[in-house]
């Protein structure tokens, strides 16, 4: 039995772009990340058409102050969650399962090997965000129209901002999820730390004076990043997305220190 | 010998001997993945071209299940998946850490002819076990490592010939003679259980020639040759780790 008959492979380059390829493929090859993705799709715009079909028919007094852009993107809160397991599974589910230890034989230069999923999740993320948040404005918008209730178009003053910027926030959150998943290793921890931080922080926050909640990763998004009327006691929208591009780099940063350390 | 320990030994040694090398991990995949999509995504790293994909399927013969999810392989296949992985590279080293544990006799028999023809394709290949018959019957030479210690690095012949002296067993109607026969041309003696003896000092040849001289009976004339098993446990005798107690 003979099957290899040449001991010399062509090619042999490793490099960013072979483990973006290979990133990649992991990502599609897997029908759970494609759920999670679907999910976060379906769950965000149910809540956006729920939401928005709620305030429709309100008096003329509800509608002072009435932002329709922040309106048609409350859908954001169930997306939060599901593109933050989406960035979880991404890690964990190499660690649960033992695949990266293949990964790691593979590309053994573990830094390189993040930064190409941060790029790959990032990636698929912030299309999958943008994607969403430019449906959500507009299906909201449509059920909006439909009573009467005010609405927005993205030639508005802030508009066009507040729903690109969300959608990169909804990238940024994924990151979030990603480097949870990368510290904490275990899916069912990642999840809980994300969930911690993103859902159950700006609750306890909310007795604490001087209403810290605004600097939660939510709470920038529900009302800076997403709002076009500026709202009193929260942090401006440009503030509010480079404090979460800052904590990304924070957990990136120590997911990057830890993974170039610990055994896989 | 801890296998963690033989690995950290045995993998600078077999970078040494070559520029890199592979290992094999049997459980290192996503169930939800296919055996195609787990190696696509291994060989893209390393830009090594696809048709190697379908080599290594057929040479570990997963062609036909290349595309179901590999959480519904057995044990044995997922060993398979793993060497395939390591050979996707078409490495000069091969490392493989207890390859053959919990196989099948015939996933068992594969393996020991696959490491086999690897090592005649011109490979190094390292096997860590435990099981030391099977290495008997695949390795070519022996690293014997205990305490983190290099106790052993020789081949499995001489590995069995330095300990544990040969001995001839013998099965006779005659024992009282034969004993004070053997005694007289300087052989050790030493009675068996059953009856048998056992004869250290001299070869079989030796002690059936004796026997036809003296026109003895003999019902049974047997080689006794120390097993890799033996040597083993005589060599290691003072550095394993958690010994247990010799049973009575």
């Amino acid at each position: 039995m003979t099957y290899l008959t040449s001991l010399e492979m062509p090619g042999r380059r490793y490099g960013l772009s072979q483990v973006l390829r290979s990133e990649l493929t992991k990502i599609a090859s897997l029908r759970s990340t494609m759920w999670t993705l679907l999910v976060t799709a379906v769950g965000t715009l149910a809540v956006t058409i729920l939401s928005t079909s709620s305030v429709r028919h309100q008096g003329q007094g509800f509608y002072r102050g009435f932002d329709p852009t922040n309106q048609a993107l409350t859908g954001l809160a169930l997306g939060t969650l599901a593109i933050g397991v989406f960035g979880v599974l991404a890690v964990t589910g190499e660690y649960g399962t033992g695949t990266i230890r293949s990964s790691l034989a593979a590309a053994p230069r573990r830094p390189l090997l993040l930064i190409g999923k941060v790029l790959v999740v990032g990636a698929i993320a912030l299309v999958v965000g943008e994607v969403l948040i430019f449906a959500s404005f507009w299906i909201g918008q449509a059920v909006l129209s439909s009573g009467r209730a005010p609405t927005a178009t993205l030639g508005q003053p802030g508009v066009l901002r507040a729903v690109v910027l969300s959608g990169a926030f909804l990238a940024l959150l994924g990151l979030l999820g990603l480097g949870l998943g990368v510290i904490i290793r275990h899916t069912a921890g990642a999840v809980a730390a994300y969930v911690g931080i993103t859902f159950l922080l700006p609750v306890l926050l909310q007795r604490i004076p001087g209403t810290p909640s605004r600097y939660t990763p939510v709470g920038i998004l529900a009302n800076s990043v997403s709002a076009v009327v500026p709202q009193s006691h929260q942090v401006s929208a440009p503030t509010g997305f480079l404090l979460m591009v800052l904590y990304c780099t924070i957990i990136l940063g120590i997911g990057t220190a830890l993974i170039a350390r610990r055994d896989a | 010998m801890s296998p963690a320990r033989a690995a950290r030994i045995a993998i600078p040694i077999a970078a040494a001997l070559s520029g890199w090398m592979e290992s094999l991990d049997a459980k290192a995949f996503h169930p939800a993945r296919s055996a195609y999509n787990h190696l696509l995504c291994l060989t893209q790293t390393n830009d090594i071209p696809r048709r190697r994909i379908d080599e290594v399927l057929d040479i570990v013969g997963l062609t036909s299940v290349a595309h179901d999810r590999v959480g519904k392989y057995s044990l044995g296949m997922g060993q398979r998946l793993g060497i395939a992985g390591a050979l996707l590279g078409d490495p000069g080293v091969i490392l493989f850490d207890e390859p053959i544990n919990g196989l099948d006799p015939e996933g068992i028999r594969w393996v020991r002819h696959l490491l086999r023809d690897l090592a005649a394709e011109g490979r190094t290949v390292f096997v860590s076990s435990h099981l030391i018959n099977e290495m008997a019957l695949t390795a070519e030479r022996l690293i014997v490592i205990g305490r983190g210690a290099l106790i052993a690095e020789t081949s499995v012949s001489e590995f069995t010939s330095r300990s544990a002296a040969d001995a001839v067993r013998v099965v006779t109607p005659m024992s009282t003679t034969f004993v004070s026969v053997l005694h007289g041309a300087g052989a050790e003696v030493t009675m068996d259980d059953d009856g048998a003896i056992v004869v250290t000092g001299m070869t079989s040849a030796e002690v059936g020639e004796l026997a036809s001289q003296r026109s003895l009976t003999v019902h049974e004339l047997v080689p006794l040759r120390a097993s890799l098993e033996d040597a083993f446990m005589e060599l290691t005798r003072d550095s394993v780790e958690f010994r247990t107690k010799e049973a009575s």
